[in-house]
């Protein structure tokens, strides 16, 4: 399929609705208020954008910066919250594209902003082979430990955590 | 006198001292530095107390502090600056009572009319100050200004003649007696006026070069000549655009603005019928970039087709996407030319290929039957839909042009019915054409034409589009399926929940709609379109205070948002919270809204006044000229209209209706006992107040940041806060403020039905009924198959059956002689009687009609109840203007008739075709 071209654009307290009915639409977890709340007061661009489609909101990602816990170093990991494509705009390219723009951004931050960042890392439902492919074949995650009922309300409720060494 | 009043005898001047104070107390009051100014008329008055003209400039300084601060809107602070105001006119009448001789003393006086807006007694008092000192050239330039403003044309051009015998030096009087000529209806003396300001200027003066001034004076002297009818041996009467033709030659070498002498050179031509210089002319404007001017496309084709001077000139007033493919049916070798130069190898759209307009007016030429028409459609559609137009619907139904049934056949009109546009065969074609896009794009991605793969979005423009498509038909629910369609494909957009809210308020669930359009405009908080049509949709859903939340997001946070909406005259907001008022009866408030829209146009007129000096001084003009044209025809302009009218209504209904106000809101008041009553008075006055300061602070903050230019013209105190229920004005004379109005429209608007509706209607509740005749033929000669026509008719020969007093013997002459002609010879139910037949037999008469039928039967006796109804019944709801609003209007008719099984059926019937209608 043909890659489309798209924008990005930032995340703001103007435009949280549509990542909400873009997050509604791929997702079988609601994510509460809180999520949107906070994303839309104090998100990075950088890190959480909208993909768009001629003018249309279309894909989003949401990332963050985190410790990694109980580091002796201190270092800290980048975390995929969210990333999502509305079904109709898939196998476009476009959750690539966002991924690739977030890891852009880290190598042009890797002795800056984001030099404690030794990782990223991302949670993927044991049945979504799509996920497991897409961020294995194509970015080379490694499949790490499996987290027992991490999901409360979907079916299967375990999930794996990928990650990616960056350093 | 005595003498504390040096002036009081003649030729007994101030003292030095004082006369100098005097002096600056004039430059201190122009430099609007007032305290300075206050001070030094003091000093004067001191020593003269009864010095007239110092008291003259003491009290218009007084006026010009008060209206400075008028800037700040509280009600204190006005009625602060009233008092003073008024201390400022007493001054100066007193002034003016010490020493009448004196033209200063006019003068001021004539200036403290001015800034109160009273220009009437302004130029009295100016031309008072004349009496006594004929050459001051101060005052023969105010009154000039006011004159013109007030139009009082031949005094404009006799005081601007006195100034240029003054002073015939100046070019700007030169210009000014040459357009006062002008607009007094002579261009030849304008012309000629011109032409001997032009010989006494020195050869090689600037004034002869290339420049913008010279260029504009030229184009606009080159007007004047086309005004001109020229000499007597052009029978045609076109002498004057014969030598304006010949002029702009002469011009060529100064003229700056080149697209307008091209455009001026092509209606000229065309006027002439110099049809191929006029082609020459158009391609050259093309040439210069016009090709997505929609007028010079139509002038292009005027020439193509050697249309008559009439319809060159039809085409040139067109507006939006109007050529002369939208005003008339082409006959075949017509059609065959225009696609000849716009399609052909060496055409327009081959010369070009980027312009759209040249694309979009090629598809209004071809024959909606040909498979070219069909396949540039297609062409155009596939493109707009792979891009993601939204428009594109509403730029498609510009091409559902159907022959105008009131003109024989001789002009297009746009179908805009439901029902005309489902038998339109363009829409036809549309669906065939988009349902083929869409089965082909849902099943491989590509249109039927298969060229490669398509965006993931095409699939969605074409179920919007089709959604567009059944919303004209008004298939609701269907659209409604498509419009999901979309939401679900892509939930981010704005334009998918704004057409479903379009499409559940015309299928009749106004509330549903509300919540849908404000859950799209909750996607995106930055877009002013989407928040403004969420508060209109919740006005018209009657939800005001939802309303007053959403528009609040975009005006100004501080202050009210009512009074920001207000201060930048944004009428549409005022004239839905209007309708919303009046349909819930309070009728006070909704006067109050909509008198703030009729100010708003009093301020449009009262805005000119800037510019009659400043365009003339800069030489604009061409554009000064159009000024004047606008503004008087400011009141002929659809917001004012529908306002003007709207308040004659509600007057006419409270006229009627005395009983209607006891409903009026303010029952806060009333049911409070005195004590509580009070303290709700005096939260409102508080809250108001703080509104009003909050306001007042925004105000001089901009001033600030502004250097008080630009939008800080708004210090006029605001009139808004005294009556919020609009208590004044339901005490006005009701017929008289009806009268008023439609007097107004009927002047200004006389094109519009309804202007003449309303003057019928206030006409014959004043016993005038001759005009009331009249009020009739214009409506006939208007529409004469109108249902408003149809009911004033029957009313009126009703009245004439029913009145206690007669007219005047001749007034009575005129109608027994020229009423029967509106009904065609025939007696009142013989009238009726046709009136049914004819709206049986065309089973597409407009719903409004029935109706008024229907009304007709039962008030004049012709038939039943039951025949009334078979009357609306028997459309099935298949013809024309059936909407939630005319189908209300006819189910009070048959509520008022009775009759449970009619009003069963017609519900039913109501239901189907609004299939979201809750409440019928």
């Amino acid at each position: 399929m043909g890659k489309l071209s798209i924008d990005f654009g930032m995340i703001n307290s103007d435009n949280i609705e549509q990542l909400k009915k873009i997050n509604q639409a791929c997702f079988p977890v609601a994510y509460g208020d809180s999520f949107y709340r906070d994303m839309a007061k104090k998100s990075d661009e950088n890190l959480c954008k909208f993909a768009y489609y001629s003018g249309l909101a279309i894909g989003a990602v949401c990332t963050r910066v985190e410790p990694i816990p109980d580091d002796p170093n201190g270092r800290s990991r980048l975390y995929i919250m969210t990333l999502g494509v509305l079904a109709a705009y898939r196998n476009h390219g476009i959750g690539s594209k966002l991924v690739e723009s977030v890891m852009e951004y880290y190598e042009s931050e890797k002795d800056g902003k984001l030099s404690t960042v030794d990782e990223i890392m991302v949670h993927t439902q044991t049945s979504n082979m799509d996920a497991m492919n897409f961020y294995m074949d194509r970015f080379g995650f490694e499949k790490g430990e499996l987290v027992e009922n991490y999901y409360k309300r979907i079916d299967p409720p375990h999930c794996y955590v990928l990650r990616k060494k960056l350093r | 006198m005595s003498s504390d009043n040096p002036q009081s005898g003649q030729g007994r001047l101030l003292p030095r001292k004082e006369a100098d104070l005097f002096k600056n107390v004039v430059k201190f009051y122009e430099n609007k530095n007032y305290k300075k100014g206050m001070k030094n008329a003091d000093q004067i008055l001191k020593r003269f107390p009864n010095h007239g003209e110092t008291l003259c400039m003491k009290g218009l300084i007084l006026n010009g502090m008060a209206s400075a601060k008028g800037a700040a809107g509280s009600k204190d602070k006005r009625e602060e600056e009233e008092e003073t105001k008024k201390e400022a006119v007493e001054l100066v009448k007193r002034g003016l009572m010490m020493d009448m001789r004196s033209h200063v003393c006019w003068h001021v006086y004539g200036l403290l009319h001015r800034s109160s807006q009273n220009y009437a007694e302004a130029i009295k008092a100016y031309k008072q100050a004349l009496r006594i000192d004929e050459e001051n050239l101060q005052i023969l330039r105010d009154m000039s200004l006011l004159q013109i403003q007030m139009r009082d044309l031949i005094g404009f051009k006799e005081t601007r003649l006195r100034i240029l015998t003054l002073r015939p030096n100046s070019k700007v009087h030169w210009l000014s007696y040459a357009l006062s000529v002008h607009v007094n209806g002579d261009p030849d003396a304008a012309v000629g006026i011109l032409d001997s300001y032009f010989g006494t200027l020195e050869e090689g003066c600037v004034e002869f070069e290339k420049n913008f001034e010279s260029s504009e004076l030229a184009l606009y002297k080159n007007q004047l000549l086309s005004e001109t009818k020229g000499e007597d041996e052009d029978e045609d009467g076109l002498g004057g655009v014969r030598k304006a033709l010949e002029h702009l030659d002469e011009i060529e070498k100064v003229i700056v603005d080149h697209t307008g002498w091209l455009k001026a050179k092509l209606s000229y031509q065309l006027q002439l019928g110099n049809f191929e210089d006029a082609k020459d002319t158009a391609m050259k404007l093309f040439e210069r970039g016009l090709t997505e001017e929609h007028r010079v496309h139509g002038a292009y084709m005027c020439a193509l087709l050697k249309c008559d001077r009439e319809t060159c000139l039809e085409v040139e007033k067109m507006k939006g996407t109007g050529t002369l493919a939208t005003l008339r049916p082409f006959a075949e070798e017509e059609r065959s030319i225009l696609l000849d130069a716009y399609g052909s190898k060496d055409g327009l759209s081959k010369l070009y290929p980027r312009s759209n307009g040249i694309k979009r007016i090629y598809i209004t030429i071809l024959p909606t039957n040909s498979d070219e028409f069909k396949s540039a459609i297609d062409k155009y559609c596939q493109k707009q839909i792979t891009k993601g137009v939204p428009s594109l619907g509403a730029d498609l139904s510009s091409l559902y042009l159907m022959e105008d049934s009131r003109s024989n056949g001789s002009r297009l009109m746009l179908a805009t019915d439901p029902l005309d546009v489902n038998v339109h065969p363009v829409h036809a074609l549309l669906v065939d054409l988009i349902e083929a896009y869409i089965t082909s794009l849902s099943s491989n991605n590509s249109f039927p034409s298969g060229e490669g793969e398509s965006p993931p979005s095409a699939l969605l423009w074409a179920w919007y589009l089709r959604s567009i498509l059944h919303e004209q038909v008004a298939e609701y629910a269907q659209g409604i399926t498509l419009i999901h369609k979309c939401i679900e494909h892509t939930p981010t957009a704005v334009d998918f929940y704004e057409l479903k809210a379009r499409l559940l308020e015309a299928g009749g669930d106004i509330q549903q709609a509300a919540d849908v359009i404000d859950a799209g405009r909750d996607l995106d908080h930055q877009d002013r379109y989407i928040n403004n049509q969420t508060t209109k949709t919740f006005l018209r859903a009657g939800r005001e205070e939802d309303a007053k939340k959403r528009i609040a997001l975009f005006t100004r946070e501080q202050g009210s948002p009512e009074q920001y909406l207000y201060d930048m005259q944004c009428a549409w907001y005022e004239l839905e919270l209007a309708d919303l008022l009046r349909r819930k009866g309070e009728f006070g408030k909704s006067l109050r809204k909509y008198m703030a829209v009729v100010k708003h146009y009093e301020d449009y007129h009262e805005d000119q006044f800037d510019f009659h000096s400043y365009c003339i001084r800069k030489v604009t003009m061409r554009a000064y000229c159009d000024l004047l044209r606008f503004e008087d025809d400011l009141w002929g302009l659809p917001h004012y209209g529908r306002a003007a009218e709207e308040i004659a209504k509600i007057h006419l209904h409270i006229h009627d209706n005395p009983s209607a106000l006891e409903s009026d809101a303010e029952p806060d008041y009333s049911k409070m006992t005195p004590a509580e009553r009070k303290k709700a008075k005096n939260m409102a006055r508080k809250k108001k107040n703080a509104a009003a300061k909050g306001g007042s602070k925004s105000d001089t903050k901009s001033n600030n940041t502004n250097g008080g230019s630009g939008n800080v013209k708004k210090s006029k105190p605001h009139a808004i806060d005294e009556d919020p229920s609009g208590k004044e004005l339901l005490a006005l004379n009701h017929l008289d403020e009806a009268k008023k109005y439609a007097a107004i429209l009927a002047r200004h608007a006389p094109k519009s039905i309804s202007s003449w509706a309303l003057q019928y209607d206030v006409s014959v509740r004043r016993g005038k009924m001759l005009m009331g005749l009249q009020a009739l033929f214009k409506m006939k000669s208007i529409d004469s198959n109108s249902p408003q026509l149809f009911s004033r008719v029957v009313d009126f020969s009703q009245r004439l059956g029913s009145r206690s007093s007669k007219c005047h013997d001749t007034s009575e002459e005129i109608i027994s002689a020229e009423f029967p002609k509106l009904m065609g010879g025939k007696t009142l139910s013989e009238f009726v009687k046709s009136a049914i037949e004819r709206v049986k037999s065309d089973a597409a008469s407009g719903l409004p009609m029935r109706t008024a039928v229907a009304k007709a039967i039962v008030s004049s006796g012709v038939g039943s109840a039951p025949d009334s109804l078979s009357v609306i019944l028997d459309s099935k709801l298949n013809c024309r203007s059936a909407n939630v609003d005319s189908c209300r209007e006819a189910l009070k008719f048959i509520e008022s008739v009775g009759g449970q099984s009619g009003k069963g059926q017609f519900q039913a019937l109501v239901v189907t075709k609004f299939p979201f209608l809750k409440d019928f």
